[in-house]
């Protein structure tokens, strides 16, 4: 890598990430008081969210200098799988949540009155 | 066959001829580890999205229950220890011992105080009566959610304590090869990494 003799300091990189993640973490801290709608709101956080995770993977765990095909398994792998998960999962709580709303089957109770 | 240009790791490859990643060994395996604990989180956030969408009693709004500047406090000081961990990276891969070793014992010291943190942040929800099935301020898988991914977090933050303390010793030692201070540094950001999601999904959105 000769991009450090090029740039002063080797450790640049680490200390410009370091102020990115900081001015997208009051952003996302800020984005909270503006009452904007929850659809963009929760859009916003998400999409910084992964810009976040993406700086900390290339800049910091060092990724971008690696294989891209690292970089690939690692992203593709972890994402797929995510979603995967989430979206066999989370659609069942909708359910869940019906169950639990319904009244409860109290009517059946005084029967067992003796 | 292959030109082998891009060959330009400066460690052995794993044996048997082409590396698939170009990597050295521990690293790739370094690389399968983070992989599967990072699976681990995701099975953990759609087991919060769950918890939180099959609620019915109202989830509490997140500034009644923490102090939002302390947890913005605690991600900074993990932020700040990731770029102090790069840092003792860098020096390590340059040689220079001496730098490497300030980072990282400024990279413990980090990660000591955001645990202080939690602790100060656990004892005082536990005070007001918060636990793992019930909470004071609304939905009790609120409470859950919290302890489990907190809980999980906070003891991968002390295990890269133990990993960073013996790397740190080493490096005083002049045992630790660089690649060792890599692979405690990917560990160490992979725990920043894993903040950035719980600090997303659970205290913001």
């Amino acid at each position: 890598m000769s991009d450090t003799a090029a740039h002063g300091s080797p450790y640049r990189i680490y200390w410009i990430t370091w102020g990115i993640l900081l001015v997208i973490t009051v952003a996302m801290l800020a984005a909270e008081r503006f009452h904007l709608p929850r659809v963009f709101l929760v859009l916003f956080l998400i999409v910084f969210m992964l810009v976040k995770a993406t700086m900390i993977g290339g800049n910091f765990m060092h990724l971008r200098y690696e294989q891209r095909n690292l970089a690939f398994i690692v992203a593709a792998g972890l994402l797929v799988t995510s979603v995967i998960l989430f979206s066999f999962i989370t659609p069942e709580s909708l359910s869940v949540r019906a169950r639990r709303s319904e009244p409860a089957p109290a009517a059946a109770v005084p029967a067992h009155h003796p | 066959m292959h030109d082998g240009s891009h060959a330009v790791a400066l460690e052995s490859h794993w044996g048997g001829g082409v590396s698939p990643f170009g990597a050295t060994w521990q690293k790739t395996m370094m690389w399968i580890f983070i992989v599967t604990d990072g699976l681990l989180f995701s099975g953990l956030l759609s087991g919060y999205a769950f918890l939180r969408m099959s609620s019915l009693a109202p989830w509490p709004d997140r500034t009644s229950v923490f102090s939002i500047p302390f947890i913005a406090l605690m991600t900074f000081i993990l932020i700040t220890s990731s770029a102090t961990m790069g840092t003792a990276v860098g020096a390590s891969k340059l040689g220079d011992r001496k730098t490497a070793l300030r980072f990282l014992i400024l990279t413990i010291a980090g990660g000591a105080a955001f645990l202080g943190c939690q602790a100060y942040e656990w004892t005082h929800l536990i005070e007001h009566g918060a636990r793992l099935t019930s909470n004071p301020w609304g939905s009790p898988q609120f409470m859950q959610s919290f302890f489990i991914l907190t809980g999980f977090h906070g003891s991968h933050v002390l295990s890269g304590l133990v990993v960073l303390t013996i790397t740190a010793i080493r490096t005083a030692m002049g045992k630790t090869p660089a690649q060792g201070v890599e692979m405690a540094g990917l560990y160490w950001h992979f725990v920043d990494l894993v903040w950035v999601f719980i600090f997303t999904l659970y205290y913001l959105v």
